[in-house]
C-alpha cells in the first residue's frame, strides 16, 4: 500500500515536469500574441503541474512517515516545487507573462538534477527524527523558491541589458553562465544516457580514508580514480573478482572522492564539447539567441521583481533558515551554532543578501549591478545546496 | 566654517545645520548634495545626518568612519569571506582528539594546510581576529544607526503637511490637474485605503506605514544585542559544555554541579531499523549495514542531600528517570544532557576455556572480569586454573617476569595462566591472539572463547545563560526586518490650492503604490499618475 503511494507520487511528479514542459509552448506564443488566451492555458497548465506536485509532496509524506525533505533527491525537488510557487507569486501580483519562459526551466532543470540522486525512500537516522525537519527544510526552501525569482529577474535584467556581441567581461560572464546550464543538461543526459539506457558500470576496489575497504560504482569510464583501486567485478553478495576496466591511471589521495571528480570532469569535457558545437551551429553566442526573447522584458518591472523578492524571500530565509535551525541545533546536537560548513555557508548566504540589501538601499546598486548581485546569491545557494552536501563532510551531508 | 541653523528661505522654517530638505515645506535646501551616494534624498527625509554634516575633528572622523555603509559592507564582507575560507578543511574540533593540529593539517592537507594552520583559520571562529571583525561589525551597526536612525525619527514624528512646489516636483510619483470642485471624496477614498489624514488648510498628508521605516533600527538593535549575547560566552560561569562519560550501571556526579547532582546510567540502547518498520522501506534496508534508529540511554537523576558535609559520602534522593534520546535532551534547572555517543571499546570482561594437547575441552568456561579480577577458577573437579598475573594494556615482559602495562585501560590484555591439575602445575602467557608456552611441554592449553565490553554513554552536559540573550537578539531582529520589509511607508500629499498638485513617495514597492493610487484616482475620475522613472526610460529610448 504505502509503496504504490510512493510510485504513485513519482508518476504525479514527472506528469508535472511534462506538464511544465509543454506549457512553456503556449506561454512562448503568448509573447507576441494580444490576446490572454494563450497564457491563461499555459498559467492553467503550470498551476495544475504544481498541485500535482503538491500531491507527490503529501503522498510521499503519508507513505514514508517524515517529510519528503530529508534526502538530496527530496530537498532539491522541493526547491524545484518552491521556484514554480515563487514563479506563480510573481505571476499573479506582476503579470508578467516573459518571467515564466525563464523561471520555468530553472525548476525543470533543478527537478531532472534532483532525480539523479537516489529516489529511495529511507527511514529517518535519530537526529533527523523531529518535527523541525519538516518546519526547518519548508521555510528555506520556500525562502530559496523566492530568492530565486530575483536571479531570474536578473538574468533577463542582464539578457536585455547587456549586448550580446559586445566584447566585454559582462558579457562574458553571462555567456558562461549559459555555457554552464548546458554543462549541467549534458551531465544530465549522460548520467541517464550511460546509467539508465546502456547501463554502464565498472566497479573498483579502494581503500578509503580509514583505510576501510570500499567499492566505487563508476557510471563513466574512469578518468579518475582513487590511489591504488583495483578494478572488480561484481559477483553477487559481497563477492567481487579481480576484472579489466579501462582506467586512465590518473590516481587520487583518498581525500578527494575520486568517482564524482570523475562525474564533474567528464561533465565539463562534454559539456564544453557540446556547447562548442552549438556556437558553430549558431554561429554566435547563446545570449544572442536568448535575446530577443529578453527585449520584451520591461526593465524597470524586472528591476523591482529582483528587488522585491529579495526583500520578501530573505526575512524567511533568517527564520528557517537561521532561526530554526539554531533552535533545532540546539535541541539535537547541544549548541545552537557551530560553524558546521552548512551553517556556515547558510550564514554566508545571510551575510551575502545583507550586502546585497545594503548596497542596493544605501549605495544605489539598482539595475544592472543589482542583477549581478542576484545571480551571485543564486548561485550562493545552489553551492551551499549541493557542493557543500556532496564535497565537504559535515553533519549535514546526507546523500 | 562654522555650522550654523538654516533658515528656508520659503516658509522661514529654522534647520538645523546639514539639512538637505526643509523640515518644514520639503523645499530643497542644499542641492550640493551628492547624488551618487544618495539616490533618494527621502531616504532620511532630508534631515541633518551628523557623519554627513560635521566632518572637523577627530571624534567626527571616528563617527564618520563607523558610519559609513561603505565601511560597513566592507566588515560584512570579510566577515563572510572569512567564514568561507574557514570551510575549505576541517576545523579543528573536527580533527582527531589529542594529534598535533599543525602536523595533521600539514600531513592530510599539504602545503596549503599547513598555511591555513599558521593562519590561524583552523580555529576561526574563535580566533582574536574574528572576534575583532565582529566588535568593529557591533561599533558601525550602533554608529550607524543613532547617526540616520535618530534624525529620521525626528523628521517623521515632526511632519508638516504643507509642502513647497518643488517638493511636489521632485517626487517619483507626481501629477498636477485641474481642481476638481471638491476633493474630500478623494481624501475619503484615501482614508478607506487606511491611510491617516492630516490637512492643513488647502493641504493634505496622507500617510500609512511609518513603522516600516523604523524596521531597519528595530533589526539593528536586535543584532546588538545577539552579539552582545554571544560576547557573553566568555564570562565564566555562563556557560557550561562538559563531557560525561557513563558506563552501564554507573552512577557519577554530573560536573560543575558541586556534587548536588548525580546520575545514573540504568541502560544504554542502541536501535536499529527491521523489516517491520514498513515495507516502503524494504529496499533501503536490504541494502548492507544495519540502519539505527534510536540512541538512548535510561537514565535516574539523583539529588545529593549531604553537600554540605565535605569528604562526606553522598547521600542520593531519586528525583526523576527520563530516557535520553538524540533530539530529546534531559533537563534540570537551567542544565541539560544530551545524548551525544556512545564508546564500546572498552573490554568488561573476557571468557576463556581450558584445553588438552588433543584439544579436548575440559569442564566449564571461566570468566574474567577485567575491572576487578580474581584470581583462582575451578574448571573441573580436578583441575584449576590460577591467573598469576594480569596486564590491561600489555606491552611487554618485565626482567622480573611480571607484564608490563601501557595504559590502565583494558585494551589489549595479558594474563599468565598456570593450570593446576593435582600436584602438577604449568605456566603460559595468554595476550588475545597470541599464546606462549612458558612451562615447556604443556599439556594443557588455553584458549579465547570470547569478550564483552563495556557499553558507555557519552553524554553532553551543557548550561548556557547566552541563549535567551541571543534569541531574543535574533527574535528582535527578524521582527524589525519583517517590518521594514512588509510593511510599505507610504505618503501622499495633496494641495489644493489653485491646481491640484499630487506627488507621492513610498519607501519601497512603487508598483504596488502606484498600483493603488492610479485605482483611487482613475476612480475618482483623474488621470493616472506620472511616473518619472518611466519618463526617463522614454527618454533613453528615444535618444
Amino acid at each position: 500500500m504505502a509503496s504504490q503511494l510512493v510510485s504513485i507520487s513519482s508518476t504525479l511528479l514527472y506528469a508535472a515536469f511534462i506538464l511544465y514542459l509543454i506549457a512553456m509552448l503556449p506561454l512562448a506564443a503568448s509573447i507576441k500574441s494580444k490576446s490572454d488566451k494563450l497564457v491563461k492555458i499555459a498559467i492553467t497548465m503550470v498551476i495544475t503541474g504544481f498541485v500535482l506536485q503538491l500531491t507527490y509532496f503529501i503522498l510521499r509524506w503519508i507513505a514514508q512517515g517524515h517529510a519528503p525533505v530529508s534526502n538530496m533527491y527530496e530537498f532539491i525537488t522541493m526547491f524545484a516545487i518552491m521556484i514554480i510557487g515563487g514563479y506563480l507569486i510573481t505571476y499573479f501580483y506582476f503579470r508578467t507573462k516573459l518571467f515564466g519562459l525563464f523561471a520555468l526551466p530553472v525548476s525543470m532543470l533543478l527537478m531532472a538534477y534532483g532525480s539523479m540522486f537516489s529516489r529511495e525512500v529511507e527511514p529517518l537516522i535519530p537526529a533527523l527524527q523531529s518535527n523541525w525537519l519538516a518546519i526547518h527544510v519548508i521555510t528555506v526552501t520556500l525562502a530559496y523558491g523566492i530568492l530565486s525569482m530575483s536571479a531570474v529577474a536578473g538574468l533577463i535584467y542582464l539578457l536585455k541589458a547587456v549586448p550580446a556581441d559586445e566584447k566585454s567581461w559582462r558579457a562574458r560572464f553571462l555567456e558562461a553562465i549559459m555555457a554552464g546550464i548546458v554543462t549541467v543538461l549534458v551531465f544530465i543526459a549522460t548520467t541517464v544516457l550511460m546509467q539508465n539506457v546502456i547501463g554502464y558500470q565498472d566497479d573498483f576496489l579502494y581503500q578509503d580514508k580509514q583505510g576501510q575497504n570500499q567499492i566505487a560504482e563508476y557510471h563513466l569510464p574512469s578518468l579518475i580514480n582513487f590511489e591504488g583501486a583495483v578494478p572488480v567485478e561484481h559477483m553477487g553478495e559481497n563477492n567481487y573478482e579481480e576484472a579489466n576496466h579501462f582506467h586512465s591511471g590518473i590516481e587520487l589521495p583518498p581525500l578527494i572522492d575520486s568517482q564524482k571528480l570523475n562525474t564533474v570532469l567528464w561533465s565539463f569535457l562534454l559539456g564544453l564539447m557540446v556547447y562548442g558545437i552549438i556556437r558553430l551551429i549558431l554561429r554566435k553566442r547563446i545570449i544572442a539567441v536568448l535575446k530577443p526573447w529578453s527585449n520584451r522584458a520591461d526593465l524597470n518591472l524586472m528591476d523591482e521583481i529582483g528587488y522585491r523578492s529579495v526583500i520578501i524571500g530573505f526575512p524567511i530565509f533568517a527564520l528557517g533558515g537561521i532561526f530554526f535551525a539554531s533552535i533545532w541545533a540546539q535541541i539535537a546536537w547541544s549548541r545552537f551554532w557551530g560553524w558546521d560548513p552548512k551553517e556556515t555557508w547558510a550564514f554566508i548566504t545571510f551575510m551575502f543578501y545583507t550586502i546585497f540589501l545594503h548596497l542596493r538601499l544605501n549605495r544605489g546598486y539598482e539595475g544592472e549591478k543589482s542583477a549581478w548581485l542576484a545571480i551571485i546569491g543564486f548561485l550562493l545557494i545552489l553551492f551551499n545546496l549541493i557542493a557543500i552536501n556532496l564535497l565537504v563532510a559535515g553533519l549535514h551531508s546526507y546523500a | 566654517m562654522e555650522l550654523k541653523e538654516i533658515k528656508c528661505e520659503s516658509c522661514g522654517h529654522i534647520n538645523p545645520p546639514g539639512t538637505q530638505l526643509c523640515q518644514s515645506c520639503g523645499k530643497m535646501i542644499d542641492s550640493d548634495y551628492d547624488q551618487n551616494k544618495i539616490k533618494d534624498l527621502m531616504r532620511y527625509d532630508g534631515s541633518a545626518v551628523r557623519s554627513k554634516t560635521r566632518s572637523k575633528s577627530i571624534f567626527d572622523r571616528i563617527w564618520i568612519f563607523f558610519t559609513s555603509v561603505k565601511v560597513g559592507v566592507s566588515i560584512i564582507l570579510a566577515i563572510t569571506v572569512a567564514a568561507a575560507i574557514g570551510t575549505i578543511f576541517p576545523q579543528e574540533y573536527y580533527i582527531p582528539i589529542g594529534v598535533d593540529p599543525g602536523e595533521h593539517y600539514q600531513e592530510n592537507y599539504g602545503t596549503l594546510g599547513y598555511l591555513y594552520y599558521s593562519m590561524g583559520f583552523h580555529n576561526l571562529y574563535s580566533s582574536w581576529w574574528f572576534l575583532v571583525l565582529n566588535g568593529l561589525l557591533a561599533l558601525s551597526i550602533i554608529a550607524a544607526s543613532i547617526d540616520r536612525g535618530i534624525p529620521l525619527f525626528k523628521s517623521l514624528s515632526r511632519q508638516h503637511v504643507k509642502k513647497h512646489g518643488s517638493f511636489f516636483r521632485r517626487q517619483r510619483l507626481f501629477l498636477n490637474t485641474e481642481r476638481p470642485a471638491d476633493t474630500s471624496s478623494l481624501i475619503d477614498a484615501f482614508s478607506r485605503k487606511r491611510y491617516k489624514v492630516r490637512q492643513d488648510g488647502d493641504s493634505y498628508l496622507l500617510e500609512k506605514g511609518r513603522l516600516s521605516r523604523y524596521g531597519p533600527y528595530i533589526n539593528h538593535m536586535g543584532l546588538i544585542l545577539l552579539l552582545f549575547g554571544s560576547m557573553l560566552r566568555f564570562f565564566p560561569g555562563m556557560y557550561v559544555d562538559e563531557i560525561l562519560y557513563l558506563k552501564e550501571g554507573e552512577t557519577e556526579e554530573i560536573p560543575t554541579t558541586q556534587g548536588q547532582y548525580y546520575v545514573k546510567n540504568e541502560r544504554f540502547v542502541i536501535d536499529t531499523y527491521d523489516k517491520e518498520d514498513g515495507e516502503v522501506f524494504q529496499q533501503a534496508l536490504s541494502e548492507g549495514s544495519d540502519l539505527v534508529s534510536n540512541f538512548q540511554t535510561d537514565i535516574v537523576f539523583y539529588k545529593n542531600n549531604s553537600t554540605d558535609i565535605a569528604g562526606s559520602s553522598p547521600d542520593l534522593e531519586e528525583i526523576d528517570e527520563y530516557s535520553i534520546r538524540v533530539n530529546h535532551p534531559f533537563s534540570f534547572g537551567s542544565y541539560e544532557l544530551y545524548q551525544s555517543s556512545y564508546d564500546n571499546s572498552q573490554l568488561k570482561a573476557m571468557t576463556f576455556r581450558v584445553e588438552d594437547s588433543s584439544g579436548n575441552t575440559i569442564g566449564d568456561n571461566f570468566t574474567i572480569n577485567l575491572d576487578n579480577p580474581e584470581s583462582q577458577f575451578a574448571v573441573s573437579e580436578d583441575i584449576s586454573v590460577n591467573m598469576r598475573a594480569y596486564s590491561p594494556d600489555f606491552l611487554e615482559v618485565a626482567d622480573n617476569g611480571t607484564l608490563v602495562s601501557a595504559t590502565p585501560v583494558p585494551t589489549n590484555p595479558a594474563f599468565v595462566f598456570e593450570v593446576i591439575n593435582g600436584q602438577e602445575s604449568e605456566l603460559s602467557l595468554l595476550q588475545i591472539m597470541n599464546s606462549t608456552d612458558i612451562t615447556a611441554n604443556n599439556e594443557y592449553n588455553i584458549r579465547f572463547v570470547g569478550a564483552e565490553e563495556h557499553v558507555a554513554s557519552v553524554l553532553t552536559v551543557k548550561k548556557d545563560y547566552t541563549i535567551p540573550f541571543i534569541a531574543t537578539g535574533f527574535v528582535i531582529f527578524l521582527i524589525g526586518l519583517s517590518v521594514g520589509s512588509y510593511i510599505n511607508h507610504r505618503r501622499i500629499w495633496i494641495r489644493a490650492d489653485g491646481d491640484l498638485m499630487f506627488a507621492a513617495h513610498t519607501n519601497k514597492n512603487y508598483f504596488g503604490m502606484k498600483r493603488e493610487i492610479n485605482e483611487v484616482l482613475e476612480s475618482n475620475g483623474f488621470e493616472a499618475v506620472n511616473d518619472k522613472l518611466d519618463e526617463e526610460d522614454n527618454d533613453k529610448n528615444k535618444e
